[in-house]
Order: structure tokens, then sequence, then C-alpha cells
């Protein structure tokens, strides 16, 4: 292994075949951003591309590839650790390399399908070839299938893997969690006439993922990245993930409540999704104590400084872009006037954002630094690491500028559209051509451009970073090894 | 079952929903530094941000007609944002204790802490 120098043979098999998830992952998150902007930019000129590409089909496009991309991340974020983890090779690795073939070629057919069949008659035959039709999985049913058994495949992987190899509380963790993601997925494939009952377990999908099986499967990648970049110990960070699971799926599962106040569910959700969702933020409140007692007690000497610049940036984002942004329209009282707004958008962008894509791109540093055969990446990098720290800052200011000019839109039509004008069809108009809804579509697309640019120099550095550099990466572990400083720094117990 | 926001509410409505977060993450914030870098002097001002939260949490409950059930929604926000911090200050505590009976076994048991984080290229 030479430093400095990107050779495949640097990594496991495991990782060889992250590699590629990640690779795709990336590919995605551009096509998010791009379809993206054209979204952006038909809310300005709704006559651009009318007709050629509509704007259905392109926040289609953008919220999918988004999704996938996600989910691209996070496959390739545990074949990345499960090898490490486990101390075995990956079981039945061919298979996964096939699976990843038909994986992406699948999601490429089902993407130039919604490209070239953007309209026409919603039909048995639609449903299984061309699209669902529900918001976030559109994927038609040939493709739910196929996920269905790209996943379990992926499954068999990792748990195969950890059951042949070293047990431990985050493969633990991975496994169940895997168990409960890939099961959940299963509801969004029926079909039912009645909207409501159809919506209902829609929300079984998106919110058991979004809020909780992909939060913890986050846990375990957050937990294996802090042990590799700053040595923390394993009994620690597997302490912290089991309460933090119980943390999340303790508030999380019931605030599943939040979505089903306005679909035509009993009256009774009001209380139930009401109360947990309002305690959802306090689980991320109390870990503020985790994070300030650790960085108090530990060295942080770290081994890839742009991977922890990202690990920060998901514990931020998370806490305002789910904690605060959800919060403030959380209860029934005041969600009535919010819901479907450009207030719900305001908060999607930060929360998906801030809790999933920043840590999907810490493991794309992870991955670079390892390629290039375990290379110095913490401080001193060449030009001062000048474009990691700009993709980070465009990136975060991309998205928090998004988010702050949605929000003033969205204010504007819970007040005009639905409060004012009773959610009517004038009412919508009215919202829609009120100028603090176009201003805050103006900065939207301003702050648009910005996040684009962060992305473009993002993928320039991970194509560059570490590259000619013979330095080998520093070992992590003074912080690590939780070595409580001299007597005098000790923490006082309580 | 609920009685909507009042249109002249709206904006305190999301402002104290806003300010029971970030007041709460300061109530937390500041109570962690005051116990890990022993500076009591702190401490008034984490339950300066929890007064802050309290209130914010009044004001919501008054925008949002939290009455009947609701109270009880308002209770267990005081409470539960009171105490995270005291008990998730208390896991540190026992879990970095227990760490340190591993670095110092009484026993001869070895315990396998290794990673390959740890490991040099």
């Amino acid at each position: 292994m030479k430093p400095g120098v990107s050779e495949i043979s640097n990594l496991s098999g495991g990782q060889q075949l992250a590699l590629k998830y990640f690779l795709v992952a990336g590919v995605l998150f551009g096509a998010q951003l791009f379809f993206g902007l054209l979204a952006g930019l038909q809310y300005l000129r709704p006559e651009f591309l009318y007709g050629i590409l509509d704007f259905s089909t392109n926040r289609m496009v953008h919220i999918n590839a988004m999704v996938v991309w996600m989910l691209f991340g996070f496959i390739g974020c545990a074949y990345w650790l499960i090898e490490d983890e486990s101390g075995i090779p990956v079981v039945g690795l061919k298979l996964g390399n096939l699976i990843f073939w038909v994986f992406t070629t699948a999601v490429a057919v089902v993407v130039v399908v919604y490209l070239f069949v953007q309209i026409g008659p919603g039909t048995d035959t639609t449903i299984w070839f061309i699209n669902e039709g529900r918001e976030y999985i559109e994927a038609p049913r040939w493709a739910d299938i196929g996920i269905v058994v790209c996943v379990l495949v992926f499954f068999f992987n990792i748990a195969a893997t950890a059951l042949k190899g070293r047990t431990t509380g985050i493969t633990g963790v991975l496994i169940l969690d895997l168990i409960a993601l890939a099961g959940l997925y299963l509801a969004g494939m029926v079909y039912f006439t009645n909207i409501s009952i159809d919506q209902y377990w829609w929300w079984w999908v998106i919110h058991l993922w979004v809020e909780a099986t992909w939060e913890v499967l986050v846990g375990c990648i957050m937990a294996w990245g802090l042990m590799t970049t700053l040595g923390a110990r394993r009994k620690i960070v597997q302490t912290w993930l089991y309460i933090e699971v119980a943390l999340m799926f303790g508030s999380g599962i019931l605030g599943l409540g939040h979505h089903y106040f306005w679909i035509g569910t009993p009256e009774y959700w009001f209380s139930i999704g009401g109360f947990f969702s309002a305690l959802e933020p306090i689980p991320l409140v109390a870990m503020v104590v985790h994070a300030i007692y650790d960085s108090g007690t530990h060295r942080f000497t770290n081994s890839n400084h742009p991977a922890l610049g990202w690990l920060i940036a998901h514990a931020f984002g998370n806490f305002f872009g789910a904690g605060v942004w959800g919060f403030m329209h959380t209860l029934p009282q005041i969600n009535l006037f919010t819901h479907g707004t450009q207030w719900t958008s305001s908060h999607g962008h930060l929360a998906f954002f801030g809790a999933y894509a920043t840590i999907n791109i810490a493991f794309f540093y992870l991955a670079a630094q390892k390629l290039r055969g375990n290379v110095w990446m913490a401080g001193e990098l060449a030009g001062n690491g000048w474009r990691w720290k700009w993709s980070l800052a465009l990136l975060n200011i991309g998205v928090v500028g998004m988010t702050m000019a949605l929000l003033i839109s969205g204010y504007e039509q819970s007040f005009v559209e639905r409060a004012i004008e009773g959610s009517g069809w004038a009412g919508y108009f009215a919202a829609q051509n009120h100028p603090w809804f176009i201003q805050g579509m103006v900065w939207r697309m301003a702050f648009g451009w910005i996040t684009l640019a962060g992305y473009l120099l993002m993928v320039w550095d991970l194509l560059t970073i570490g590259v000619g550099d013979s330095r080998a990466a520093i070992v992590p572990g003074g912080g690590g090894d939780a070595v409580l400083e001299e007597a005098g720094s000790a923490p006082a117990t309580a | 079952m609920i009685q909507p926001v009042d249109l002249q509410d709206f904006f305190i409505t999301f402002f104290s929903g806003a300010m029971i977060i970030i007041a709460g993450a300061a109530y937390a914030l500041l109570f962690a530094l005051s116990r890990v870098h022993r500076m009591p002097r702190l401490m008034p001002f984490a339950y300066l941000a929890y007064v802050f939260l309290f209130i914010s949490v009044l004001v919501l409950a008054e925008a949002t007609h939290l009455y009947g059930f609701w109270r009880i929604l308002v209770v267990t926000m005081l409470l539960g944002y009171l105490l995270a911090p005291h008990a998730i200050w208390h896991l540190c505590v026992g879990t970095h204790a227990a760490l340190e009976e591993d670095a110092n076994p009484k026993s001869p048991i070895p315990e396998d802490n290794t990673h390959s984080g740890r490991r040099s290229a």
C-alpha cells in the first residue's frame, strides 16, 4: 500500500463493492441537484420545457434520485464497514457484485421510463411498468420486486458476514435494523383503491424509514465512523448506539401519527401524533450533553479532517433540520395550515441533507483516503485543503439558504392560501402569485446554484484529494481511548 | 379535539416552537460545559436558558390552545427537557466510569478493544 497512489487493490472486496455504490450515489446526487434546479426554474418560468420535461417529472426524478442515492450511500457504508467489524471477507461477494449491477441497471431503466413516458392515464399496466404514483417511491411494481430482491441479497451479505465472523454491537443493531428497513418497504407495494388506506400504509415506508430505521442505520454508520476517524472506544460508541436506538424508537415510531392528521384516519391520531412527535426533538437536545462531555474529556486527534467535518455537519444538520424545523410545524393545531406547503419542503431539504447526505459524504472521504493507500488527510493538506472546506461551506450555505427561502414561501402559503383563503383554488393562485412566494422561489434558485457549485467542487476534491501525497495517515486514538486528562481537567461527576 | 391556531398567532407559534428547541439545546450545552469544565458560574445561565424554554412552552401552549389532554404534553415537555440533560450526563459518567474500570481491571481478564481504525496503515 503506497500512500498517495490510487489503486483498487488498496481496498478489500467489500470496500471495492462499497466504492461502486458510492460512485453511483455521487452520480445520483448530481442528478438530484440537476433535476431540482430544473424544477426550481419552472416555479419562476412555468413555460420552461413545458410539454418536453414537465415540472411533475422533474420533481419526481429530483425526489427519487435523492432517496435512491441515500440508499446507495447507506448500502455502500454497510459494505465498507462490515469486513472491518466482522474480521472476515464479505460472504457471497460475487452475488453482491452481480446485484449491484442489477440494481443500478434497474434504477437507470426506471429513470429513463420516467423521462420518456411522462403523461398518460394510470392503469394496472402503468402501475407495473411505468410509475406506481406514490410520492418518493414511484418505482413501478417490477422495479419494486427487483429492489426487494436486491435488498435481500444485500441483507444476506451483511448478516451472513456478521454471523460467520465476529458479531459486534454495531453489526447486531445493523442486522435488526435492516430486517425492519426491508420489511417496511413491503408496506409500499400493496395497492388500495381507498386513498386514505393507501396513504396510511405508504407512510409506514416513508416515515418509518426516515424517522426510525434510517436514523438507526446512520447511528451504526456514525458509531463506526467515530471509531475510525477519532479512535473512539468500541464500548462507548456501542453503549450510546443502544441508547440512541431506544430514544429514537421511543418517540419516532408513534411520531408517525403526525402524517395521519389529514388523510382521513381516526381523530385519536391527533393526540398520538402530536404527543410523540413533539417529544422527538428531546433526544437530539439531550445528545448535546454527550457531545460536550466527549469533546471535554477526549483529545480529538483525527485521521480524516474532511470526514470529521462532514460528521460535525451531520450533527448540526440533524439537530436543526429534523429538530427545530420539524417541531415548528408538527402540532396539528398549526400543521393544519402548513402541511403540503413549501414549509414542508423547507423542513425536508434541511433534514434530509443534514441527517443523511452529510454522513454519506463523510464516508466518500473515508473511501477516498483508503483508495489512495490510507493517505494523510489530517491538517496541512495541499492548498490548506481549500477544496474540501469550500465545498463543505458551499453545500451547507446552499442548502441552508434554500431552506430559509422555502420557509418564507411556505409561511406565505400557510397564511394566505390556507388561513385567509381557506385552501380553495382562488387561495392557491393568490398565494402562488404573491410577491413573498415569488421572491422566496428566486432566492431558492440562487442558493440552488450555490449548492451545485459546492457539489462540483466536492467531486473535484474527491477525485484529487491525497493524490501524490506520500504521507501516511495518522493513527487516531488519543481521544478514542477516552484518556481522561490529568486530574485537573477530568470531569466532575454529578 | 384540536382548536387551530388563530391567524394573529401564526408567527408566535413558529417562533416559540423554534425557541423551545434552541433554548433546550442552549440549556443542555451550558449544563454540560459547566459540569465538564467545572465552571459552576455557567450553571445559572443554563437554568436561565431553561427558563426561556419554560416561557416558550407556555407561549406555544397558549397560541396552539393546548388545553385538556394537551396539558399532559406541556408538562411532559417541561419535565423532559429539564431532566434529559441530567439523565444523559449520568449515562456519560456511568459509561466512562465502566471504561476506566476496563482500563484498570481488578481481574486479569483482557478485553479486546482493537479496531482497524487504530492500526497504522
